[in-house]
């Protein structure tokens, strides 16, 4: 009870600190297993961790907006449509280096988060949540009335490989290398501004906006800059997509695709910037894990969802530290 | 020509602004009731309209007992709702993002149960009152269309009654406004909730068994059309449910007057637009009253 009388900011600092020794050995483990994984996996395993890779990058930039500045943020997979169609394009009709398109989607998808994020910002709580959900079905909408840019449900095939200085990544494999050093650095980045004044400035706006605008805080510069870099790691994860599968169509960008990109930090308990890490990797897993009983998968997928919401808060890093808190 | 069209677009606009109205009264009732807006809300209207269609085309029941089970089931569906996910995460102290988190993982949910009880295909039930056409000056519209405004009127009065003359309805007024004072005079405050929610879930059924005659139903609808209700309710003012009245026939004629310009696609790109300028512009609504409640 005595716990619950600091505030949210001061508890989360206590609590990475008091981590901070366990945190890189932790850190160092992840990165070697997931370096090693490809060599004792199988390829269709491989694939489903370069799946993971992708939805950790979104993940992070929706978890990052709700874990450090209580931003629920359901217009994702617009940026991830973006990202994607960027590609697409950019690849397949002007027939231009992969890179470029990647490019070209961050571009579009952080100008239209600051357009959008301008008003909509705003907004608070409920509110904010609806209009990003608002956001996300005009959004899909015109990806599916601009056929002509977006090829609409036939959608746009053909995508090639990426390839960098003439290296093309073309199997699970090369393409495993490829995603999981770049969803490690944006985890790395993020987190060292989590870690930073910037993070503590966040939290503080989270837990007591008056009292943060009072020390000095902008809060809606802050949560504009926030929502911009959440939509550029959408728009990333989104391009490496397209180039991974070659083929995209608005099938690929639903409400539940937005669903999953939120609840893997969710998942993971969203305080910490890590989580969408092992929640991207349980999600991708779990659908895998599910499939044989065919359709009911999606009840027990949707079930395990709302029960994890209902029964843990603090998400699957915070089980470790529960009987603790407790 | 031309005209004759617009006046056509326009009576199915007010048909389906009813609709929404319908909606948005039940997310007003819950919000009204329990500060939460429950993004489940179009999924009563889906859980509403299937179990009728279940029980009188395969269960081949008189279609008015199959419509009575459909809405019960979903007033039933309400309160499953709020005993085993609302209310122990109200006790769990969660935040207000984690609870419209939860419901919008229940939209899922639900949508999943159905795909898997009757499949991917959108379902249609008989007009209610029969095929039969009404004319209102050069435009026709089924009597289906008259029933749905009927309908809706009736909830609305019957619900403005319920909340002023019911003793269970003061009581979940009293259970909602001051959730201590009604504790002391011996209101069980979380039987109060449950009972909202089985009321949302009630108006719900009713709004999906009128929508499904004239736009069908399928697993997957249910977001688009809690969205459409929160535009109506939003715009009617929150904690007004009556205004949800008024904001569900503008979100309505809105809608139909950008068919009738652009074409049926940018529909929801419209209401969807519409429901973030009203947000912004207009967080209490269009009635404003003296509190400053539910922005």
């Amino acid at each position: 009870m005595d716990r619950s009388l600091l505030p949210d900011s001061v508890r989360a600092g206590s609590a990475s600190t008091r981590h901070s020794g366990g945190r890189g050995l932790a850190l160092v483990l992840t990165c070697v297993s997931l370096a090693a994984a490809p060599l004792l996996l199988s390829v269709h395993y491989v694939d489903l961790l370069v799946f993971a890779a992708l939805l950790a990058i979104s993940g992070l930039g929706v978890g990052f907006l709700l874990g450090q500045a209580g931003i629920i943020n359901l217009a994702q997979v617009a940026f991830y449509g973006i990202g994607a169609y960027a590609t697409a394009h950019v690849t397949v009709a002007w027939n231009l280096p992969g890179l470029l398109g990647l490019l070209l989607g961050v571009v579009i998808s952080a100008a239209f988060a600051l357009v959008m994020g301008l008003p909509l910002l705003r907004l608070s709580g409920h509110f904010l949540a609806l209009a990003t959900l608002a956001l996300m079905v005009i959004v899909t909408q015109l990806f599916f009335e601009w056929d002509w840019l977006t090829g609409g449900s036939l959608g746009i095939g053909g995508i090639p490989k990426i390839s960098l200085f003439g290296w093309t990544f073309d199997t699970p494999m090369k393409f495993y290398y490829f995603a999981w050093p770049i969803a490690l650095l944006c985890f790395w980045m993020l987190s060292n501004i989590a870690d930073g004044r910037p993070g503590l400035a966040m939290r503080a706006m989270r837990d007591s906006p008056e009292a943060a605008e009072v020390m000095a805080v902008d809060s809606t510069a802050l949560r504009t800059k926030l929502f911009v870099l959440s939509a550029i790691l959408g728009s990333i994860s989104g391009s490496l997509f397209a180039h991974y599968v070659g083929y995209i169509s608005v099938e690929s960008f639903t409400l539940e695709r937005t669903i999953v990109m939120i609840m893997a930090p969710v998942i993971g308990g969203v305080r910490n910037p890590w989580s969408a890490l092992p929640g991207a990797i349980f999600l991708s897993f779990l659908p895998e894990l599910l499939s044989p009983l065919g359709e009911v998968y999606r009840i027990l997928f949707g079930l395990g969802l709302v029960l994890v919401i209902i029964l843990f808060p603090q998400g699957l890093l915070g089980i470790a530290n529960w009987r603790r808190v407790k | 020509m031309s005209g004759e069209l617009l006046l056509q677009v326009t009576v199915s606009g007010l048909t389906n602004g009813f609709l929404y109205a319908l909606i948005g009264l039940g997310l007003a009732v819950v919000y009204k009731g329990s500060a939460i807006i429950n993004a489940a809300q179009g999924d009563f209207a889906i859980v509403g309209a299937i179990v009728t269609v279940l029980f009188t085309q395969s269960a081949g029941m008189p279609y008015w007992v199959s419509i009575v089970i459909g809405v019960m089931a979903a007033a039933l569906l309400g309160g499953l709702m709020e005993v085993a996910c609302i209310r122990p995460m109200l006790r769990l102290k969660a935040s207000e993002e984690s609870i419209l988190l939860a419901t919008v993982g229940l939209t899922f949910l639900i949508g999943a149960v159905v795909l898997v009880v009757v499949g991917k295909a959108a379902y249609f039930l008989p007009p209610i009152g029969g095929e039969a056409q009404v004319q209102v000056g050069s435009a026709t519209l089924q009597r289906h269309a008259v029933i749905v405004v009927a309908a809706a009127l009736l909830v609305v009065a019957a619900l403005a009654a319920f909340y002023k003359y019911t003793h269970l309805g003061r009581s979940m007024v009293a259970a909602s406004s001051d959730a201590d004072g009604a504790v002391s005079i011996g209101i069980n405050v979380p039987l109060m909730r449950t009972f909202t929610f089985m009321l949302g879930g009630l108006i719900g059924g009713i709004a999906g068994v009128l929508q499904t005659p004239l736009i069908g139903v399928s697993f997957a609808m249910g977001i688009a059309i809690t969205l459409k209700g929160v535009a109506a309710t939003v715009l009617g003012g929150l904690v007004n449910p009556m205004g949800a009245v008024a904001g569900g026939l503008i979100i309505g004629l809105a809608e139909a007057l950008a068919v009738f310009l652009f074409n049926s696609g940018y529909q929801n790109v419209v209401t969807m637009g519409l429901l973030i300028v009203i947000m912004i512009a207009m967080p209490n609504g269009l009635f404003v009253t003296a509190r400053r409640r539910g922005g």
